[in-house]
């Protein structure tokens, strides 16, 4: 699996126009990986996903927006918009913990797009941060920056962050797996009445896969969105859309597995790209059919599928 | 001491009193059956018990501490085992790892590793004589493997009173007699008090229960010895018909 991820780095590394395609890659293996973190574990389908990936997003604008006038915090600022990225996130995610995660179902899918929508009024409405004008930091890049190394931060170290954060979350899937938390999310997935008969508290590890999931979200919006777009407008990324791509993704691959996300992330960010090359304007509507014919012959998403041929077999020990 | 104490629980559901007034004492080590007919209260009971309801009214007392309204996760480690009518594996994980997630959050130590609980989930899973299935997935398994499954789940949780949903219906005869040898085993062994729910196998209530506790329309009808509970008019005439053994 890291694997996948080096020899990803090394095409987009060595090969002249690849690292556009395999940077849009690596942002859709993170998301699907951390919103597999959640849903793959848990069972619960967060459709508000994308809250978290826009206040990352706005976390990085605050940062370099206002504190670029403090010259002497240099590169500081982007670690400053992190900070506010992930402070954010995890706000709204503990908000949204103590209320949406007493919901199951549709009701809790309903509960968190809810809740994106009424941010993303309330940002317009009440005119915070930019209200529907937004924050373009671009110039604060240049002041703080000059051209070359703003130019470096934006093309090539925003991308190279994305990829780091696929590979944390990789690394975090594992761990949480192979643990006490996996163990109890498994339980919670499978019968959440008879997990908390069995002693396990589950709305701490709902919770706890649930703020992992939102700071790397909002983490890869900081980035992807953030530092490499250098603007950011409520109506463009509180977008439910967004997490449609993610659910794409994770189900194409296979949801609850370690490899499924990337899987899917490799294929749908491929076939997303190459259609758009191949047939520009028509991508979708070719694209729809694909996904569906994908999901109708694969249940269990492509990893699903594998996993279930070569059950008994000594292949099953590297496919997770 | 009593194990567990139960003072005047009451619990309805909109206008039906599936719970009216019951009060009951359990010592350590006791096997008591908890018998009556469909819809007498007997889940609600246990299901107050172990923190999945909380009662209307009254208290219940387990080890001299009121834990009426302390939630379902924390009464599990304090040793309240249970069993459902219906077996709840988490399907997708193998019997091992189902019984080791008893072992992880269900005794108080609470301290115990993944790999630690593992070993000694594996002692259960023998236990029970379902070593040779240990790494199936749970969901496989037959209604009966299920059931005793659940039962090594429950008992590595180090159960000081294990509540048992009808875990004999739907077993052959010859089964349910190896399984209240079990039982009684257990029981002797390691000092748990085992409550469990019958609903008509009278068989193992005889073989099994030292006291019995006679529900009816949400109301302790009788609370007493098994030979002299299955002998009282009142139970003959509301539940059995006719005196067991004739």
């Amino acid at each position: 699996m890291f694997g996948v991820y080096l020899i990803m780095f090394l095409i987009g590394f060595t090969m002249p126009g690849m690292w556009q395609v395999v940077a849009l890659l690596a942002f859709y293996c993170a998301l699907g990986q951390s919103w597999n973190i959640f849903m793959g574990m848990t069972g619960y389908v967060d459709f508000g996903y994308v809250t978290f990936i826009a206040l990352g997003t706005y976390g990085m604008a605050l940062g370099v927006q206002y504190f670029h006038q403090f010259e002497w915090l240099g590169i500081g600022i982007i670690f400053i918009g992190i900070f506010l990225a992930l402070f954010l996130a995890s706000l709204s995610a503990l908000l949204e913990a103590a209320i949406a995660l007493r919901l199951r179902g549709a009701y809790f899918a309903i509960a968190c797009i809810g809740i994106n929508e009424g941010l993303r009024y309330f940002i317009e409405g009440a005119k915070i941060w930019g209200g529907s004008e937004g924050i373009i930091f671009s110039g604060a890049l240049l002041k703080t920056f000059g051209r070359e190394m703003a130019n470096q931060l934006t093309t090539f170290w925003a991308d190279f962050a994305v990829f780091m954060v696929a590979v944390l979350a990789a690394f975090l899937n594992i761990h949480y797996m192979r643990s006490k938390i996996g163990y109890a999310l498994t339980a919670v997935r499978e019968d959440e009445d008879a997990a908390k008969v069995m002693g396990i508290d589950t709305t701490k590890y709902k919770t706890i896969a649930f703020l992992t999931s939102g700071l790397l979200g909002a983490t890869v919006g900081a980035f992807a969105w953030g530092l490499k777009l250098r603007h950011v407008f409520p109506a463009d990324v509180f977008v439910i859309y967004y997490t449609i791509e993610c659910v794409v993704v994770v189900l194409l691959g296979g949801a609850g597995t370690l490899l499924g996300p990337v899987v899917g992330g490799l294929i749908y960010g491929l076939s997303k790209y190459w259609l758009a090359v191949i047939f520009p304007g028509f991508q979708l509507l070719i694209f729809a059919p694909i996904i569906i014919f994908i999901i109708v012959a694969f249940p269990g998403g492509i990893i699903g599928w594998v996993k279930q041929r070569i059950k008994g077999t000594p292949l099953q020990r590297y496919i997770e | 001491m009593a194990l567990l104490k139960l003072e005047n629980i009451t619990k309805s559901f909109g206008g039906l009193m599936a719970v009216n007034n019951v009060s009951l004492e359990i010592q350590p080590g006791e096997a008591i059956g908890v018998v009556g007919p469909n819809g007498s209260g007997k889940t609600t009971l246990f299901n107050v018990i172990n923190g999945v309801y909380l009662p209307d009214g009254g208290k219940v007392i387990f080890e001299e501490r009121d834990i009426t309204r302390m939630p379902p996760h924390k009464r599990a480690p304090l040793g309240i085992g249970r069993t459902f009518q219906i077996p709840r594996p988490f399907s997708s994980a193998s019997v091992q790892e189902n019984v080791a997630v008893g072992v992880m959050f269900g005794t108080l130590s609470g301290k115990v590793g993944v790999d630690e609980s593992l070993d000694i989930a594996d002692r259960y899973v023998e236990l029970v004589g379902l070593t040779p299935h240990r790494d199936k997935e749970a969901g496989s398994l037959t209604p009966v493997e299920k059931k005793l499954m659940e039962m090594a789940r429950a008992l590595a949780m180090k159960p000081k009173l294990l509540l048992m949903d009808e875990a004999l219906a739907g077993m052959h005869p010859k089964d349910i007699d190896e399984m209240v040898v079990f039982l009684k085993k257990i029981k002797e062994e390691e000092n748990i008090a085992i409550v469990a729910m019958v609903e008509h196998i009278m068989r193992a209530v005889v073989g099994f229960a030292e006291r019995v506790i006679v529900m009816h329309q949400g109301k302790k009808l009788v609370d007493a010895p098994t030979a002299m509970a299955l002998k009282d008019q009142r139970v003959v005439d509301v539940y059995l018909g006719r005196p067991v053994g004739e």
